[in-house]
């Protein structure tokens, strides 16, 4: 085909693509429709500008000379001589003054920047969960050992704070013999059931996956894992330390409760966080 | 016309100039324009998706057409983009339009910006061009980041919580930083309209900028050339601008709107009404940002667990990779071009562009530096990968954290020979004189005088 | 001669026979077992369970060295994994989908037995009329998203271990499945209704509208980079070289 010819009949058919758009957003709605005529609308026109430019114009090759980019050395020298004039540079303790109002200025100007957000104070150390709160289930359900099945896993919330981000934690209920927890936790799993935060200790994702038989939380976010058995020590990926173990045993009711926070800060470190 | 006009403003002389200024041909040329051509359809596209989208995070009921979430409570946010997807007409393919644009985007500067790197048209006197193009780069991320949480929904958000924690570690400032940025603990309700002030108004608006001085200067020091026949340092061979630069560019830029337009109808792209929208205690399996915050990512999945407590300050596990090689990396990259300055002693002024094979060790530098930001980025999505060749992800990392450092040293290293090779064989080098040279011997033999080659 | 033949025939037979995993060898043997008790009218399911299971899970189902007791699993453990093949093990690792060894009359032969072996679930009614999908999406991103992906599209879940794909499993496996927790899977404890909202979700997630266009394979940003990069970057570096010149093309003499 003749470039010419080529050329007229990629401006038709993007003509047809654009026409055909103005109909189907009036008669259709699916995506793909008006992709594909959005393209030929565009594609059309774009093969026959090109075309026209390739083709069909005859357009030498031009030489452009390069001027040289640096001004002569007078200019500089002129330049500089029209900036450092003796009026602004002659008084010195003016100029340190007036700079030193401009940085001051600029600081005051800068410092309503802290009303962007609140001090973080202990935020970072507590979550909502306290002494005697129920452990919920996300419609606010409390829970019972026996709500949970033997290798499987809940998200809870304390009571009262259904969805609190902070204080999403994950229970689950493990045969006790295969318990091996840090000093002090023997009493935090009541019948098996044990409770660690959710949020992981690496960049803060929801830890989700749970391996059932091999006992193992894994944070799908960069693969950290950590080993339920041990009280969720990190055995693999980038988490360096364990998932925080909420406290908890069974009220007279029979429902599971937390006896306290955290014993450390939930979730990703930071730099003067308190381990002990 | 151009009279009524010339009577005001006295722009006959200058648009003449203008119009007769000459742009070499060659296609590698064309990279940045498609970048800047992705742009001005991000910005098309982007003001119809802001014309319906709500920034804000206050809960509403969904009651629109998508079966599986009517009568949930969502962010007024991912309400808007779920009517823009299933209600608005036009709407959804003008959201995957800007969203595979802006995929495109940054990856045209980044095949762009490989172009400038091996050629060396980043030497004097285009350094401030280079550092402008690398801020750039840096922006469009930024940009990205900001536009795909704008929605609120689990992935993205999964991803806003990886930003604040990667705050968070930063030592001394972290959490007071972290809190100002997102107006308190993660979630905030806030966060959503600050991203969309940062995506739609700031952060355009120094894009802008840069961009227009970014091809201000270029028009100004004029287009960079490769050697050739009656090409020299001090001229620009090519075509003149109008008619036919730019009609060729008017055109390719017409066509890169139509390799959007039929991406963005006919591949789905960030369904977010299959994620859901974002619950702090919910996540999703793979989660992974988009393509160019990959690298970071992998970055991130790959540094093990190193958390050392330093005179009382502890050391997050995730700030080293998440903060200080970044931002090592970017540092290096802008200032690349003074660097080499120093290495090679090289301050002259270069309008001739390098074949990369006459700079074996820069191309080798290059190739093994996009060879470990490839490798981080591939680990980005190591989960992925570890189900798609049934691999261990165990396994799969640990290949990764020791490929990290061999593949690029090994791919350097055989680049550099590789140069050596093409040079010595090369056909056609500019700057090597025709002809063989023989030198005499004392035995009175003749024998060939190696070419003295640049390295 | 005669050596040469005899040496030909024990090399026929060992290549027909070659050695195979101890698991493996006993799968086929078992195989071969059932093949010769077709005779019988009803089939047994304690003898049926003797031939196939008890190399592994002991003659009484409580369990050996190479499996676990089957006391307490029920019917509806011993039904998903056999109708959906993953026992009889074929390798040594995760149990994976295959085709099942077993008729359905004999899976049920099986299932009953199983099912006596202590006090295990039962097979599952799903009934989906009442089904909530909004439910359904609620109860799946919270527990189940997590390994096997928002879409269903499964995932690596670390150790060598996979969630599956949920595209092809049938409503009652589904349902198995969350009651029993197989493998790797933990156990899910839910109302009836609850569970069938779930797995009406399941279902819906396989045929939902994509009206986006091609999936790609429904699991987010991994695929859009590549399609991104080799699709859209690719066809434009093409469109690229057909504009512009290369360097191998002389320029004109100049004007």
């Amino acid at each position: 085909m003749k470039p010419a010819r080529l050329v007229y009949a990629a401006f038709a058919l993007s003509m047809v693509g654009s026409l055909g758009l103005v109909v189907y957003y009036f008669v259709g709605e699916s995506a793909q429709v008006e992709g594909i005529l959005l393209g030929l609308a565009l594609g059309g026109m774009g093969v026959g500008v090109i075309g026209w430019a390739t083709r069909l114009m005859d357009v030498p090759t031009v030489v452009e000379e390069r001027e040289p980019l640096e001004s002569s050395t007078s200019e500089v020298t002129q330049t500089e001589e029209q900036v450092s004039q003796e009026a602004v540079t002659r008084r010195r303790m003016l100029l340190r003054l007036a700079l030193g109002a401009t940085g001051t200025l600029g600081a005051a100007l800068a410092i309503p920047a802290l009303s962007l957000g609140p001090r973080p104070g202990q935020s970072l150390e507590t979550t909502r969960w306290t002494s005697g709160a129920r452990l919920v289930d996300s419609f606010g359900t409390p829970q019972r050992p026996d709500d949970i099945p033997l290798d499987g896993i809940k998200t809870v919330f304390p009571s009262g704070f259904e969805g609190a981000a902070d204080s999403q934690t994950v229970i689950i209920r493990i045969d006790p013999e295969l318990l091996d927890l840090p000093e002090g936790r023997d009493g935090w799993a009541p019948e098996g059931c044990v409770a660690f935060s959710k949020i992981c200790t690496h960049a803060g994702c929801p830890v989700g996956l749970y391996r059932a038989q091999a006992k193992q939380l894994l944070c799908p976010c960069h693969q950290s894992t950590f080993d339920v058995t041990t009280g969720c020590t990190p055995v693999f990926g980038p988490a360096a330390r364990p998932l925080p173990q909420l406290p908890i045993e069974v009220d007279e009711a029979g429902y599971l409760v937390a006896t306290g926070d955290f014993p450390e800060p939930v979730g990703p470190s930071f730099w003067n966080m308190d381990t002990e | 016309m151009l009279r009524w006009i010339d009577d005001r403003l006295g722009a006959a002389h200058w648009a003449r100039k203008g119009l007769k200024k000459v742009f070499p041909d060659h296609w590698s040329f064309l990279l940045g324009e498609i970048a800047l051509f992705c742009f001005i359809i991000l910005l098309l596209t982007g003001t119809y998706l802001t014309l319906f989208y709500r920034p804000d995070a206050a809960p509403v009921i969904y009651d629109g057409p998508y079966e599986p979430l009517r009568g949930r409570e969502m962010s007024a946010a991912y309400e808007s983009v779920l009517r823009l997807s299933y209600e608005v007409r036009a709407g959804l393919v003008m959201r995957q339009i800007h969203h595979w644009a802006a995929l495109v985007f940054v990856a045209s500067i980044v095949a762009h910006m490989v172009r400038v790197f091996f050629t060396g048209a980043f030497r004097k006197p285009r350094e401030i061009n280079w550092m402008v193009g690398v801020t750039l780069l840096v922006l469009a991320i930024g940009m990205g980041f900001t536009g795909y949480s704008l929605p609120d929904d689990l992935l993205s958000g999964t991803g806003l919580r990886i930003a604040y924690s990667a705050v968070v570690s930063i030592p001394f400032v972290g959490p007071y930083l972290a809190f100002l940025v997102f107006g308190g603990e993660f979630p905030t309700e806030g966060i959503i309209s600050r991203l969309f002030v940062l995506h739609v108004m700031l952060l355009p608006a120094v894009v802008i900028g840069l961009i227009v001085a970014h091809l201000g200067i270029l028009w100004r020091q004029k287009h960079t050339q490769f050697a050739g026949r009656g090409r020299t340092e001090s001229n620009v061979v090519g075509k003149s601008f109008w008619p036919q630069q730019f009609f060729k560019s008017f055109g390719l830029m017409l066509l890169t709107g139509a390799a959007l337009a039929l991406l963005g109808g006919l591949v789905q792209i960030n369904a977010v009404w299959n994620y859901g929208p974002f619950d702090a205690s919910a996540v999703s399996a793979p989660s992974q940002p988009d393509w160019y915050v990959g690298w970071l990512e992998g970055a991130i999945r790959l540094f093990p667990a190193f958390e050392p407590t330093i005179l009382g300050v502890t050391i997050p596990s995730m700030f080293i990779p998440g903060v200080v090689i970044p931002g090592i990396g970017f540092t290096v990259l802008a200032l690349w071009p003074f660097i080499e300055q120093r290495v090679t002693g090289d301050r002259e002024s270069h309008h001739i562009l390098d074949r990369p094979r006459e700079r074996p060790a820069r191309t080798a530098i290059g190739v093994g530096g996009i060879l470990y930001v490839t490798i981080l980025t591939v680990a980005g999505g190591n989960d992925v990968l570890a189900l798609t060749f049934n691999v261990p992800i165990e396994a799969m990392v640990w290949f990764l954290r020791i490929g990290l450092f061999v593949i690029p040293l090994a791919g350097g290293f055989v680049t550099y020979k590789l140069c050596r090779e093409m040079q010595s064989s090369g056909a056609r080098v500019a700057r090597r004189e025709p002809g063989t040279r023989l030198r005499r011997n004392a035995e009175g033999g003749f024998e060939e005088v190696e070419p003295d080659l640049k390295s | 001669m005669g050596r040469g033949w005899a040496i030909g025939a024990a090399l026929v037979v060992a290549l027909t026979f070659p050695g195979e995993s101890t698991a493996q060898e006993g799968y086929s043997l078992e195989v071969a077992k059932i093949a010769t008790m077709a005779q019988a009218d009803e089939v047994d399911g304690r003898r049926l369970f003797e031939a196939s299971c008890s190399t592994c899970h002991g003659v009484d189902g409580m369990g050996t060295e190479n499996g676990p007791s089957l006391e307490g699993v029920g019917e509806a453990s011993a039904d998903f994994q056999l109708r959906t093949g993953r026992m009889p093990l074929a390798n040594r690792g995760q149990a994976v989908r295959k085709d099942p060894a077993f008729t359905d009359e004999r899976i049920e032969a099986l299932v009953e037995y199983v099912g006596s072996l202590g006090d295990g679930p039962p097979i599952p009614e799903v009934d989906l009329t009442d089904a909530s999908l909004v439910a359904g999406q609620d109860l799946y991103i919270e527990n189940c998203a997590a390994c096997h992906g928002a879409t269903g599209a499964g995932g690596a879940v670390g150790n060598e271990a996979l969630a599956p794909s949920l595209s092809i499993a049938t409503e009652v496996e589904i349902a198995e499945a969350i009651i029993t927790g197989p493998g790797q899977m933990p156990q899910f404890d839910f109302s009836d209704a609850r569970r069938n909202d779930l797995v009406n979700f399941v279902v819906y997630l396989r045929d939902q509208p994509r009206p986006g266009g091609a999936d790609i394979g429904g699991i987010g940003p991994v695929p859009e980079g590549f399609v991104a990069w080799l699709v859209g970057l690719g066809s434009l570096l093409i469109i690229c070289r057909l504009i512009g010149s290369s360097r191998k093309a002389e320029p004109e003499e100049a004007a």
